[in-house]
Formats: structure tokens, C-alpha cells, sequence
């Protein structure tokens, strides 16, 4: 039996969302932040006993602002058939963080692996974890201003920010819904289309 | 050949040694490393130049290829890199975003590693052909051919 992660043999590369992953494969639960460590001990004790990541998600305008994200994985510790290695349980962990007070317990102690993934979500955006024990910058430079991963931090830095974009890299020189143009969008047009079946497929050595 | 010799400038003379071993140093940044990579092996060659030898340490190193975006993280590193190359010098900057950031137009990226290091011959290609670095490989001979410094001697 094929994970549930596999894409799907149904679609083709010209669609997109048919190569993304099944999400129904974990429980996802959302859970406050004070009963996080308690929920999480429970879970390693039920066999969740590895950390997959952590991650960070900014809502900007919503209350709270931000979600944590952690993703455990139950390996099977006894014999197993194929079919259980292959679709192993997982669960997904939702904690919103609020803006005003963005932290978190940290959980390095429960899975030393916990360390750098915390480290990178205060590096990215600003959220704390009490009892860290080593909460530094990982990615951007330790000197580094703001968090860049937060949705009202400016993409070309506060500095830069400023300053215009130079005139070609204005979208806003194209219209919307300008169609693509040239000989490489119009090759990529009629090669859908002949994916689609819609136009013949031209015979060898005549000019396509 | 014995009783025969040759007659030249000695400063032709090891002007065309020098050319004909421009040592690179070994640092990959990006995508770009991998073409840079490509152009030791037997199809393109780099040795037939002379400057198949990847010097591991910055002191034996003549010509440095910044293959890839640089980082804000990264440039104080080239940097260091660049001052501790020996004298005479010389810079590629290899690809877009090691010319202009590329399309990488965003807080985490230098534009430009013209504004960490001096640079001699820009690249343009996202990445350019294993070809493309080979010629700029052989502007920087072709500067050293005719005279050129690299490094602090280059404005001398």
C-alpha cells in the first residue's frame, strides 16, 4: 500500500495541486499554550516519540497573530506489517501565540532536537521560548533588526524599503490579465494543449 | 633542442606563467557552484588553462569565483576571504545574482558583491554555461597578458 503522501498517478504535472500531499494523514489539534507541555509529555508517552519540526505561522490581522506548529510522528516499536511502517501515525499540534505576549514554554528538554527549531522560529518571528536554553539568531546574522518572517516586515528590508524599484521590475508596467506572449509562451500553450488532447500531436520530423 | 634558445622579455615571459595558473579558490555559494563544479571535468576542462587547481585555503589562491547569491550573512565572510587572497588578485562574479542579486530582490541578499569586493569580469546567466565561465577565465589571462594587476595594484 502506497503512502498517503505518493502523489497521485491520476494527475499530470500540468496540475499543480494534484502533487500535493494529502493533509488528512495527521490529526490536527489545536490546543492553548499553557497546556502545552502537559499535552506534549502525554503524547510522547503514547508512542509519539519523535519530533518531526516545528514551525511558524504568521496571521497577520487575526487574534492571535501566530500559530506554532508541531509535527510528531509515532514510529512503530514492535513488528509491523508494511502497510503500518508505510502510513505511520502523525499529529499535528496548532498553538496560537499572541502578539502581546509572543511565548511559548520551550520543549528543547523533552526533544533536544527542539533546540535550532525554536532557535529559528524566534530568529524569524520574534516569539520567545522561557527556559531555552541558548535563544540566539540562527539564520540571519545576530546583529540582525526585526524578524523577517513576520507579514509586516518589508521584503527588501526597512532599509532598502525606501528606496524605488527600478522601473522593470514594476509589475504594475503589465496590466492585469495580460496574456503571455512570445514564441516560448506560445510553444507552452500549444504543448498543453496537445497534453490535453486538444491539438494534434505533430509526426515525427514535421515541423511543430 | 641544444645550442638553440629563445629570446623574450622576461616580464612576457612570466606574464605567461602567471596567466597560465590562475589558481581559483574553493567556494561554492549557490546553484552556481554546481556549474563552476562542471567546468574541472574532462568535457569543458578548466586544466587546459592551468586553473584546475582548487586551492583550499584562501593564502594560495589567485582568482576567487563567488558562484552564487551572497547572503547578508555571507558577505562579511567574503570579505575576509578576499583580504586574506595574496597579492595579486582577481574577482568573477558569476551569475545574476552575484552581479545584481538577481531575482533575489529581497532583505537577505546582497545586490551586487561589487559593493563587498572589487570585481573584474561579470558573468551574466542564471547560471551561465560552464562556456561562459571559461571566457571570463580568459579575459582575467587576458588582462594579465597585457599588463593588468589585480587586487590593490589594479588602480595602481
Amino acid at each position: 500500500m502506497p503512502s498517503s503522501q505518493t502523489p497521485s498517478i491520476a494527475g499530470t504535472a500540468l496540475d499543480p495541486t494534484s502533487l500535493r500531499p494529502d493533509i488528512s494523514d495527521a490529526e490536527i489539534v489545536r490546543i492553548a499554550p499553557a497546556e502545552l507541555r502537559d499535552k506534549l509529555i502525554a503524547l510522547r508517552g503514547d508512542g509519539f516519540t519523535m519530533l518531526l519540526d516545528i514551525g511558524g505561522v504568521d496571521y497577520l490581522g487575526r487574534e492571535p497573530r501566530f500559530d506554532v506548529v508541531y509535527h510528531l510522528l509515532a514510529l512503530p516499536t514492535k513488528v509491523a506489517t508494511l502497510a503500518e511502517v508505510g502510513t505511520p501515525r502523525r499529529i499535528r499540534l496548532l498553538v496560537g501565540v499572541p502578539e502581546n505576549a509572543p511565548t511559548l514554554p520551550s520543549i528543547q528538554d523533552l526533544w533536544p532536537n527542539a533546540n535550532w527549531a525554536e532557535r529559528e522560529i524566534y530568529d524569524l518571528f520574534g516569539l520567545t521560548f522561557e527556559g531555552h536554553p541558548d535563544l540566539r539568531r540562527i539564520q540571519m546574522p545576530y546583529d540582525w533588526e526585526g524578524h523577517p518572517l513576520r507579514k509586516d516586515y518589508p521584503l527588501r528590508g526597512p532599509a532598502r524599503e525606501a528606496t524605488p524599484r527600478p522601473a522593470f521590475a514594476l509589475k504594475s508596467n503589465v496590466p492585469a490579465g495580460t496574456p503571455p506572449s512570445g514564441k516560448v509562451a506560445a510553444a507552452l500553450q500549444k504543448q498543453i494543449a496537445r497534453a490535453r488532447g486538444q491539438a494534434p500531436v505533430p509526426a515525427r520530423g514535421e515541423d511543430s | 633542442m641544444p645550442g638553440q634558445f629563445m629570446l623574450g622579455k622576461l616580464d612576457d615571459v612570466a606574464r605567461w606563467a602567471q596567466s597560465s595558473s590562475v589558481w581559483p579558490l574553493t567556494m561554492g555559494l549557490a546553484c552556481c557552484a554546481i556549474e563552476m563544479m562542471s567546468v574541472t571535468n574532462s568535457t569543458y576542462d578548466i586544466a587546459r588553462f592551468g586553473s584546475e587547481v582548487f586551492r583550499a585555503s584562501p593564502r594560495q589562491a589567485d582568482l576567487m569565483i563567488v558562484s552564487g547569491r551572497v547572503a547578508q550573512k555571507m558577505a562579511p565572510i567574503i570579505k575576509r576571504l578576499y583580504d586574506q587572497m595574496a597579492d595579486p588578485k582577481w574577482v568573477i562574479s558569476m551569475g545574476a545574482c552575484a552581479s545584481s542579486g538577481g531575482v533575489f530582490d529581497n532583505y537577505a541578499i546582497v545586490q551586487g558583491v561589487d559593493t563587498v569586493v572589487p570585481v573584474d569580469v561579470y558573468v551574466p546567466g542564471c547560471p551561465p554555461t560552464p562556456d561562459g565561465l571559461l571566457y571570463a577565465l580568459n579575459l582575467i589571462q587576458q588582462q594579465i597578458r597585457q599588463g593588468g594587476r589585480g587586487g590593490i595594484f589594479a588602480k595602481a
